[in-house]
C-alpha cells in the first residue's frame, strides 16, 4: 500500500512543523552569519587575534677613544616582578616568596613588599623593580605561583656620570630629555614595529587566517659623538681639582677643534648620574650649563674687540693710547679694574693687563676716535652677533640651547655706554659654546664652524660611519692677518705667566672675570672667572680651544689664579694626548 | 556473466582492425546509490583528515617557531648583558682603577723625532 499524506493528517502537520522550524533556523542563521557578519568577526578576531607593538631598541651613543668608537650609552633588558597577592595568599607560599625575593632581587626588592602581599583585594602589586635576566631567570626557577615578569629596557652608562650633561637622561616613559637624548630623541627611538596575528590561549602565534600581519621594528640610530672619552674625563678631573683649589660651587668647560668646531669635552660640576636621574633633588643639575647657561663674559671678549679692530685697521698690538685709568662715555666713567699702568701704553700691554680703558678707545676708533658713534656700534654688532654669533644659537646637537641677548644698535637699549661696555665684556649675554665658537674663528684664520657634537653614527653591522668633514659656514669672520696678530697678543699675553706650559708649544689665552648680576645690580662680592685659551705645536697650527669657567656663591674668583690652571692642566695634558710635536 | 548489447558502430569509428575482437566486457560488480554515498563521504572524510593534519602539522611549526623565537630572544638579551659587562670592565674608571694601571709611572721625560 502505498502511503500518502494527506490533507489534515498528522504527518502532513509534523511535515509543516519542521519546515517552519526549519525556516527559522534558516532565517536565524542568515540573521547571525551574514546581516551579523561583521559584529561576530570583530568579536572572534578580538578573543583570538593578538595586536602587539613589537619595541624597537633605542640606538646607543658612543664616545671616541682617539678615532675608535666606544659605548657610552647602552641598552639593557631588566624585569618589573609582580605579583597576583590572591593567588599568592591561596598557594601558601608567601614564607617561600619572601625568602626569594630577599634572597634574589635584594636591593631591587620594593619597600612596600610586605604590604603588596597582604593586599589580597588587589590582583595587581609590583614588589620588585628593575631586576636583572640573571635574578629574574633564579626567581622563575621556583615556579612561585602568582608570581609575573614584565620585561622593561633600561639605559646603562658603562662610563657612570662622565658627560652626563651632554648626553641627557631616558626617563621612564623612554622619552630623551636633556642633551644628546632630547635633541635627538625621533633618531635614537627608532619606529616600533607592529605584530597582529591569531594567537592560541597561551598567546602563542599562529598562522592560522589570512589576515595576520608583522612590521618588523626600526631600530633607533646609534650616534657617535664628537667626545673623546679620554678628554672627557681627564675635563671633568681638572674641573673637580679647580673647584676643590679654589672653594667654589660650581664649573664648567668645553674643548673643541677649531678647525672643525668638533667638540671634543664639554663638562660642568656638580653633575649627576644618569642612570639614577629620579634620585636628582636639584633638577639645576640637568642642564647642561656650558650651552644653556648665558652670562656675561667679560674680559675673554676683549679678544674679540681687539679682532674687530685690527680686521677694520683702526689699531694693531703695537699702536698706543694714553691710558689715565679712567675714561668717560656719556655720563659715566668706566675705570680700569687694574689700576697703575698709566701713561701711553700699548693695545698689546692692554690686552695683558685686561685695562678696559684700552677697548673702550678701540670701540671709539671704530667710530670717529672720541666716541662710540653709530657707525662704531653697527661695526662691533656686525661682527660680535653676525660674524662671531654672539647672541644667538649655535645650532649644537644638544636640547635647551639658550640664545643669549646683544642689542642691536638700532634698539633704544644700543647706545654708546651699553656699547662702551661690551667692549671688554660686559651688557651682553652669550654662552660658553658661543665664546669659544667665535674665539676658534678667529683663531683659524676666520672660518667660523659651526659647533657639533656628532661624529657619525654606527651601522647595524657595527661599522663607524663618520660624516663628512664639516665645512665652515662663514668664511672671512676676520682676515688671515687679523687672525695672527690675535694668536701673538693672546700668546704673549699668557707669557706673561712664567712656567705654566709645556716648553717649546704655542700657546695663547685671556683672562676674564665677570661680575655677577643679582637683582639686577653688579654684585661686588661674587664673580665668574673664565679662561679662554688655545693651543698647538706653533702659531700656524691651532689644535685646540679650552673655554673654562668656575663661579662660587658669594666669591670673588679671578680668571687668572681660579679658571686658568684649570686650562693649563687640562692642555698640558692634552699637548702629549693629541702627539703635537714641539716647534718653538 | 553479462554482455552488453552490441551496437554497430562501423570499424572506421571504432579504429579497430580485422579480426580482433570486438567484445567488450562489464564489472559484474554494480554500485547503487547508498554506496555511492558511502564512497562520497569516505572521500570527504579522507580529504578532511588530511587537511586537519596538514594545519596541525602547520601549528606544531608554530610552536616550534614561538620556541625558537624565545631563544633568539634569550640569546639577544645575554648578549646585551655579555656587551655592558664588557663594556663595564674596559670602562675608564675600571681601567684606570686596575692593578696594571697602578703598577704604571710617569715618565720622566719625552722625546720626539724630528720631522
Amino acid at each position: 500500500m502505498k502511503p500518502e499524506l494527506r490533507k489534515g493528517s498528522r504527518s502532513r502537520i509534523l511535515a509543516g512543523i519542521v519546515l517552519a522550524i526549519a525556516t527559522i533556523f534558516v532565517f536565524r542563521l542568515f540573521y547571525l552569519q551574514v546581516i551579523q557578519h561583521d559584529h561576530y568577526v570583530a568579536l572572534a578576531q578580538a578573543e583570538q587575534v593578538k595586536r602587539d607593538r613589537l619595541p624597537a631598541s633605542r640606538g646607543e651613543i658612543y664616545a671616541l677613544n682617539g678615532s675608535t668608537p666606544v659605548k657610552l650609552v647602552m641598552n639593557e633588558t631588566v624585569y618589573t616582578v609582580f605579583i597576583d597577592p590572591f593567588v599568592v595568599n591561596q598557594s601558601k607560599e608567601v614564607d617561600e616568596l619572601r625568602q626569594v625575593m630577599k634572597d634574589v632581587a635584594g636591593g631591587n626588592l620594593l619597600s612596600t613588599f610586605e604590604d603588596s602581599v597582604n593586599a589580597t583585594d588587589s590582583r595587581y602589586q609590583v614588589i620588585a623593580k628593575r631586576v636583572t635576566r640573571t635574578q629574574a631567570e633564579k626567581i622563575k626557577e621556583k615556579h612561585l605561583k602568582g608570581v609575573r615578569f614584565l620585561a622593561v629596557s633600561q639605559r646603562v652608562y658603562p662610563e657612570g656620570q662622565l658627560a652626563a650633561q651632554a648626553l641627557g637622561f631616558v626617563n621612564a616613559d623612554g622619552v630623551g630629555n636633556y642633551g644628546l637624548e632630547g635633541y635627538m630623541n625621533d633618531e635614537l627611538s627608532g619606529v616600533d614595529g607592529k605584530l597582529e596575528t591569531v594567537t592560541d590561549v597561551s598567546d602563542v602565534p599562529l598562522t592560522i587566517g589570512s589576515g595576520n600581519i608583522r612590521i618588523p621594528a626600526k631600530d633607533g640610530k646609534n650616534i657617535v659623538t664628537t667626545i673623546d672619552r679620554n678628554i672627557q674625563s681627564k675635563a671633568e678631573q681638572a674641573l673637580a681639582d679647580g673647584i676643590k683649589r679654589s672653594n667654589a660651587t660650581d664649573a664648567s668647560v668645553v674643548v673643541m677643534d677649531p678647525n672643525t668646531g668638533k667638540v671634543m669635552a664639554m663638562a660642568n660640576l656638580p653633575t649627576y648620574d644618569p642612570s639614577k636621574y629620579y634620585e636628582v633633588k636639584d633638577g639645576a643639575v640637568f642642564n647642561n650649563a656650558t650651552i644653556s647657561a648665558p652670562y656675561e663674559p667679560g674680559s675673554d671678549v676683549k679678544t674679540y674687540t681687539m679682532a674687530t679692530a685690527i680686521d677694520k685697521g683702526v689699531a694693531k698690538a703695537t699702536d698706543t693710547y694714553n691710558n689715565t685709568d679712567y675714561i668717560k662715555v656719556d655720563d659715566r666713567t668706566i675705570s680700569n679694574a687694574t689700576k697703575g699702568h698709566t701713561g701711553v701704553i700699548s693695545f698689546q700691554t692692554a690686552l695683558t693687563w685686561s685695562l678696559n680703558t684700552g677697548f673702550v678707545t678701540l670701540a671709539q676708533r671704530l667710530g670717529n676716535g672720541t666716541e662710540i658713534t653709530k657707525t662704531a656700534r653697527d661695526t662691533m654688532y656686525q661682527y660680535f652677533h653676525d660674524r662671531f654669533k654672539l647672541g644667538q644659537k649655535t645650532g649644537i646637537e644638544l636640547a635647551n640651547e639658550a640664545a643669549g641677548i646683544i642689542i642691536s644698535p638700532d634698539d633704544a637699549d644700543g647706545n654708546a655706554v651699553r656699547y662702551s661696555n661690551m667692549s671688554f665684556g660686559q651688557g651682553l649675554d652669550a654662552t660658553i659654546i658661543q665664546v669659544a665658537s667665535g674665539f676658534s674663528a678667529i683663531i683659524n684664520g676666520g672660518n667660523y664652524y659651526k659647533p657639533t657634537i656628532i661624529a657619525g653614527s654606527v651601522n647595524d653591522d657595527g661599522v663607524y660611519m663618520p660624516n663628512e668633514a664639516p665645512q665652515p659656514i662663514e668664511t672671512g669672520a676676520v682676515q688671515a692677518s687679523t687672525s695672527q696678530q690675535i694668536k701673538e697678543m693672546t700668546h704673549v699675553a699668557r707669557s706673561g705667566f712664567a712656567g705654566i706650559d709645556k716648553p717649546g708649544y704655542y700657546i695663547g689665552g685671556k683672562t676674564g672675570t665677570s661680575q655677577v648680576i643679582r637683582n639686577g645690580v653688579y654684585a661686588d662680592d661674587e664673580t665668574i672667572a673664565t679662561y679662554l685659551g688655545y693651543g698647538g705645536s706653533d702659531i700656524d697650527h691651532p689644535e685646540y680651544v679650552i673655554m673654562v669657567s668656575i663661579h662660587g656663591d658669594h666669591k670673588v674668583l679671578g680668571g687668572s689664579v681660579d679658571a686658568m690652571p684649570i686650562f693649563s692642566e687640562i692642555s698640558n695634558w692634552l699637548l702629549d694626548y693629541l702627539k703635537i710635536q714641539p716647534k718653538g | 556473466m553479462s554482455q552488453n548489447t552490441n551496437y554497430y558502430v562501423s570499424r572506421r569509428q571504432q579504429n579497430w582492425s580485422r579480426n580482433q575482437n570486438t567484445t567488450r566486457f562489464q564489472s559484474a560488480v554494480k554500485l547503487g546509490p547508498v554506496a555511492h554515498t558511502v564512497l562520497v563521504a569516505l572521500m570527504i572524510i579522507v580529504l578532511g583528515l588530511i587537511y586537519v593534519t596538514q594545519a596541525t602539522r602547520t601549528t606544531g611549526y608554530d610552536y616550534e617557531a614561538q620556541k625558537i623565537d624565545n631563544q633568539i630572544s634569550s640569546y639577544a638579551e645575554q648578549k646585551s648583558e655579555l656587551e655592558v659587562e664588557s663594556a663595564r670592565l674596559t670602562a675608564l674608571e675600571t681601567v684606570k682603577n686596575s692593578n696594571v694601571a697602578k703598577e704604571m709611572t710617569t715618565p720622566a721625560s719625552t722625546q720626539y723625532v724630528n720631522e
